[in-house]
């Protein structure tokens, strides 16, 4: 049940840009709470009621791949139409080196084969003959070799590459790459293929606005090589333990920089002081580097940021008054430092920001006194700090706010009419065990939330009755154990909900499913972002579903009641309940864990009425 | 039925297929003919000629665009295509964009 329950846990931030963070409209409150995600939220708009009609164009390419055995070469097709016969045989993963022949020369100009299984040498040949109508290739998890990779040599118009974490390329195969100089995207996350020198093969490409080296373990010293790169706009050396100040030395002179990414490697307040010089870096993420205030210094001199991340760097008060000359801040995460009221004092100045992340830091309510004027911000996460009731009065000013976790503070029902007025709220994480229908009842002016999250306060039935407020909801969590079969008749009414977990509420019977499965249900979750996410953003989006459990994306739609996610575990739900699940025939992911229910009646479900069910539990 | 409601599409071969205005307009491309000011011929007569595309394949791309017409009207039948017109169609339907 611990699972179940908590999921709160030591989490590793890891971002792919903190842009993405704060226009996470999707959000889930367990995961918003990193203010900066892993990964982008691809949203599925669904037509309810209006059959979306194949084109011509879809149905003929269907039958294509159906027969295509039938076919021995595509070249006589118009590119862009092979193209789309390519892309499809691999989204639905039909693609085989066989097949493969039959695109020889057909001047694809995208081969995205990230991920894609079986992908080796013997598939290059074919690869390579498309020759310089080629633009981009993904041979990302790939068996290539670099007798393989050579093969790209004649590709020259090649201008995205993206080779992560490719076991079998070495220091030789890089070589091959120096020749496409009209590269300008290039990538080779976790690659022990990149060494130092290995790197000097990057000092040709004077095209090159993005490079990609995260996880690489032996870059050390390779910066050199890339010192030439005036072009470079964009660097993620993230997770590269072996980065150390000198290599900032290198880096110092790449003036074009706007986004320089070296979260959890070694430099220090030192190496930083070689950055001084990028007046257009916007975006600088130093989260988990073992640097102090003292950095601030260095930073100030980045004119032009307004994205900064210094979470988990163990920044305590002392010298943090230099934050008070970071005013074209945007978007500051300090969480999970050692910092506390007395720092929150210098950021009082920084009116620009929109976005301030101070999660499990020792602040608390007079610190918040020093908010009161950084009018723009949308988005605050205050979760795991000593913040309180009292201190919520210095947020009734922040009328822009439209992100707000308070999970796990000391706020209490008494403190939370002060964010009555805050009415552009839409997503509001007051997961602490002291909010009780009280709490619940002094918000019912902030008719715009889209995402609530009372996971474990004590919300009983006469409580639900002021969820009618929330017209506009579309994921709700009620975990606190005191809900029972006559609370959900109040949550089944609301219209837009697409997410729904009832978990924990040990009293709820099978006429909750009943009362539930009025709502039709569209779901989009983990089985389809597979196609979308590489290995390692997978990895962490598996980490992200074991927290939230229900995770599952969907947009909901005027007209339609749109459940996404069903978790309804740890409740007096039978196997008797399960029929009433029937209508909802675009369930995905259902979450019925330690309730009185066997996988093998889940599976029968599925088999008969179920078909987009992808995830259930037990299982 | 009224004549403006109809539209006469003329394939390579100069076979003519009468159809529905609505049906018709299942493809952008002729939408974009019969419906843009400035009195194209084709605006004009209701009439359009395509000369890269056969008879065979206009057939089947009409029965195409009623098809989209049941099938967006919630009639969701398969629209069979024979292999050997497949790639031909294709192309129409590139051109069409249908």
């Amino acid at each position: 049940m611990g699972g179940v329950c908590s999921r709160k846990r030591d989490q590793q931030v890891v971002e792919d840009g903190m842009r993405r963070g704060v226009s996470g409209r999707y959000g889930k409150s367990g995961s918003s709470k990193w203010l900066l995600t892993s990964f982008s939220r691809p949203m599925v708009v669904h037509q309810p009621g209006l059959a979306i009609c194949p084109s011509l164009m879809e149905l003929c390419i269907d039958k294509i791949c159906e027969d295509i055995n039938q076919y021995s070469s595509f070249t006589m097709l118009p590119k862009d139409i092979s193209q789309q016969i390519f892309n499809k045989l691999v989204l639905s993963h039909l693609l085989t080196d066989v097949f493969l022949q039959k695109f020889r020369d057909c001047a694809l100009e995208d081969v995205w084969l990230g991920e894609y299984p079986g992908v080796q040498d013997s598939w290059m040949d074919v690869i390579s003959s498309q020759g310089t109508s080629l633009l981009s290739v993904d041979l990302s998890g790939s068996d290539v070799t670099d007798i393989g990779l050579g093969l790209l040599k004649e590709c020259s118009s090649l201008q995205a590459s993206t080779f992560n974490h490719c076991e079998n390329i070495s220091e030789i195969g890089l070589k091959h790459i120096s020749g496409l100089t009209n590269l300008t995207s290039l990538s080779f996350k976790k690659s022990a293929a990149i060494t130092a020198e290995g790197m000097c093969a990057f000092s040709s490409l004077i095209n090159l606005e993005k490079l990609d080296l995260e996880r690489c373990t032996g870059i050390h010293g390779g910066f050199v090589h890339i010192k030439g790169l005036s072009k470079l706009e964009s660097l993620n050396i993230r997770c590269c333990k072996c980065i150390t100040d000198l290599d900032l030395k290198a880096i110092s002179g790449l003036n074009n920089l706007k986004e320089l990414q070296m979260s959890n490697s070694n430099i220090t307040d030192f190496g930083l002081s070689y950055l001084r010089g990028l007046h257009k870096l916007v975006m600088l993420n130093l989260e988990g580097c073992n640097v102090t205030a003292g950095c601030l210094d260095s930073i100030s001199a980045l004119v032009a940021l307004a994205f900064l991340n210094l979470g988990r760097c163990g920044l305590t008060d002392d010298g943090c008054d230099k934050f008070s000359g970071l005013e074209s801040l945007k978007v500051l995460n300090l969480a999970f430092n050692n910092i506390t009221d007395a720092c929150l004092v210098h950021l009082k100045g920084l009116t620009n920001l929109e976005s301030l992340n101070l999660d499990s830091c020792k602040i608390g309510d007079e610190g918040l006194a020093n908010l009161t004027g950084l009018s723009l911000l949308k988005s605050l996460e205050l979760s795991d700090t000593e913040v309180g009731s009292s201190g919520l009065r210095h947020l009734s000013g922040l009328t822009h706010l439209e992100t707000l976790n308070l999970s796990f503070t000391l706020v209490t029902d008494s403190g939370l009419k002060k964010l009555s007025g805050l009415t552009a709220l839409k997503s509001l994480n007051l997961d602490a065990r002291q909010i009780t229908d009280a709490g619940l009842s002094a918000l019912t002016s902030l008719t715009g939330l889209v995402h609530l999250d009372l996971f474990g306060a004590r919300i009983s039935d006469t409580g639900t009755n002021y969820l009618r407020c929330f017209k506009n909801l579309q994921s709700l969590e009620i975990c606190g154990g005191g809900l029972t079969d006559a609370g959900v008749k109040n949550i089944k009414d609301l219209p837009s909900l697409t997410l729904l977990n009832l978990s924990q509420n040990c009293n709820l019977t099978n006429k909750s499913l009943e009362l539930i499965s009025g709502m039709f249900c569209l779901i989009f979750s983990s089985s389809r972002l597979v196609v979308v996410f590489s290995v390692f953003q997978l990895s962490c989006f598996y980490e992200r579903c074991a927290l939230v459990m229900d995770f599952a994306f969907c947009v909901a739609n005027a007209g339609l009641n749109a459940l996404v996610s069903l978790n309804v575990s740890n409740s007096n739900i039978t196997n008797d309940g399960l029929p009433y699940l029937k209508p909802l025939k675009n369930l995905r992911s259902l979450s019925l864990e330690s309730c009185k229910v066997t996988a093998a009646e889940i599976k029968k479900l599925q088999s008969s009425a179920l078909p987009n069910l992808v995830s259930f539990r037990p299982e | 039925m009224k004549r403006k409601d109809t539209v006469k599409l003329i394939s390579a071969d100069e076979m003519e297929f009468v159809i529905d205005k609505d049906a018709a307009m299942v493809s952008q491309t002729i939408r974009n003919m019969l419906t843009s000011p400035g009195g194209f011929a084709e605006t004009e007569l209701g009439e359009v000629t395509f000369p890269e595309i056969s008879a065979v394949i206009l057939e089947k791309i009409c029965q195409y665009f009623y098809w989209a017409l049941q099938y967006s009207r919630g009639k969701e039948t398969e629209f069979h295509i024979e292999p050997e017109l497949t790639l031909e169609l294709m192309m129409a339907a590139n051109y069409l964009h249908t």
